[in-house]
């Protein structure tokens, strides 16, 4: 039977959290199989696409100072430390490994049931889709499904791609982003990453701290990170008829020494600032 | 699609030329399963590279996926208009969406990789 591996690792730094999701792609291959990794940031951390400009990073005054790592997958920048961040990795060979959309679909579609099942409507941002973005100085009014790769569009929660999860914004027919995916493409492996915001992040200002659920729904209690998690993971396996099995303890552990020396590439300034 | 290319499971394809060089590209299969390119990374040249070695990166929207050595050689071209206009690589995959020229180490290399049957296969086998 198919088997969805989930481990809960505690916080850590941006290096040692991007090696350990390398660590994981390379679990799954292993495996053959599905596995998530859950996991929390010692600081303030800002990871940056694959692809962003280092340039465009130094020039946002509202991250200055905050720890920036680089992550091997593709996207808009995030501020983490208020979300519920995750690393997912399947085989290509896997039927959610073939394509970019089917695996986001697969994970996004489980979180829509899951914020139902707790009275939090959420939806899948559409391919084409042009709903306007709950704040007008954020970003243009007409979204995109393809990044503009401009200063209005440096963050991930600033982005509109198709299968993005969206809640209906605080003023009458906008809408925020909660949750977005970026995916590294490896020889014989997919890694995800995915943040689900789940609070307003207050140790950044404007343009880098968003709307986040907590905002956005009015009289729910935003359920935390262990509860949500493990009802997500749920769904993700039901969705493709695995068993769940949860690790006792973190990723990380035993693994220390591989992590380690794999995190110094992501300390290093000729990764960070490699765009 | 020309019949003399053969492809890595890694989906890029290779066209021997002549004075001994190949050309490389990716399959008009990845191009598709990408959709939405937005930056590629190419090879410098001059660089050496092992098959299976990752040479470059290209950006569709929100993943990144390296691109690997068919074939171990020098690169001794690129490219170079290709980042600029990416859209090269579906109109033409085999042709004007070349990536780059790899002078090989052992042109013998060529026989470990797929005939074009035994690629439309394994693309044919391929989840969806």
């Amino acid at each position: 039977m198919n088997t969805l591996t989930i481990w809960w690792d505690g916080a850590a730094d941006g290096p040692t959290n991007m090696a350990a999701d390398e660590c994981l792609a390379a679990e799954a291959e292993r495996r053959g199989s599905l596995v998530l990794r859950f996991y929390g940031w010692s600081d303030t951390t800002i990871s940056l696409g694959g692809f962003q400009k280092i340039g465009d990073a130094r020039q946002v005054e509202a991250i200055r100072g905050v720890p920036l790592v680089r992550r091997p997958s593709g996207g808009g920048a995030i501020v983490h430390g208020s979300d519920l961040t995750y690393a997912a990795a399947v085989p290509k060979s896997h039927p959610w490994g073939a394509s970019p959309q089917v695996f986001y679909d697969a994970l996004h579609g489980a979180m829509v049931e899951v914020l139902a099942e707790l009275g939090i409507r959420a939806w899948p941002h559409p391919a084409g889709g042009s709903t306007p973005v709950s704040s007008p100085k954020r970003a243009p009014a007409v979204t995109v499904d393809r990044p503009l790769h401009d200063e209005a569009q440096f963050f991930c929660f600033d982005r509109r791609a198709s299968g993005d999860l969206v809640m209906a914004g605080p003023a009458e027919g906008t809408s925020s982003k909660i949750m977005g995916s970026a995916q590294r493409r490896l020889a014989s492996v997919v890694l995800q990453h995915g943040s689900l915001l789940l609070r307003r992040n207050t140790t950044v200002g404007n343009p880098a701290c968003h709307p986040a659920v907590a905002d956005l729904v009015v009289g729910l209690e935003v359920p935390d990170e262990a509860v949500l998690s493990l009802a997500w993971g749920r769904r993700i396996a039901r969705g493709l008829g695995a068993m769940l099995r949860e690790e006792d303890g973190p990723f990380l552990r035993g693994m220390e020494s591989e992590v380690a020396a794999q995190a110094s590439r992501f300390r290093e300034e000729w990764w960070t600032a490699r765009r | 699609m020309a019949a003399d290319l053969k492809f890595a499971k890694t989906h890029e394809w290779v066209r021997p030329e002549s004075g001994g060089v190949v050309t490389v590209g990716i399959s008009s299969y990845a191009v598709e399963a990408l959709t939405d390119l937005v930056f590629m990374q190419l090879p410098a040249v001059g660089r050496k590279v092992k098959a299976g070695e990752s040479f470059g990166e290209i950006e569709s929207v929100k993943a990144v996926s390296d691109l690997y050595a068919p074939i171990s050689g020098e690169i001794v071209e690129v490219n170079s208009a290709l980042p600029g206009k990416l859209e090269t690589l579906g109109k033409d995959p085999y042709g004007e969406g070349w990536v780059a020229r790899i002078k090989p180490d052992n042109p013998a290399e060529m026989d470990g990789l797929l005939d074009r049957t035994s690629y439309d296969a394994l693309v044919g086998s391929q989840p969806h």
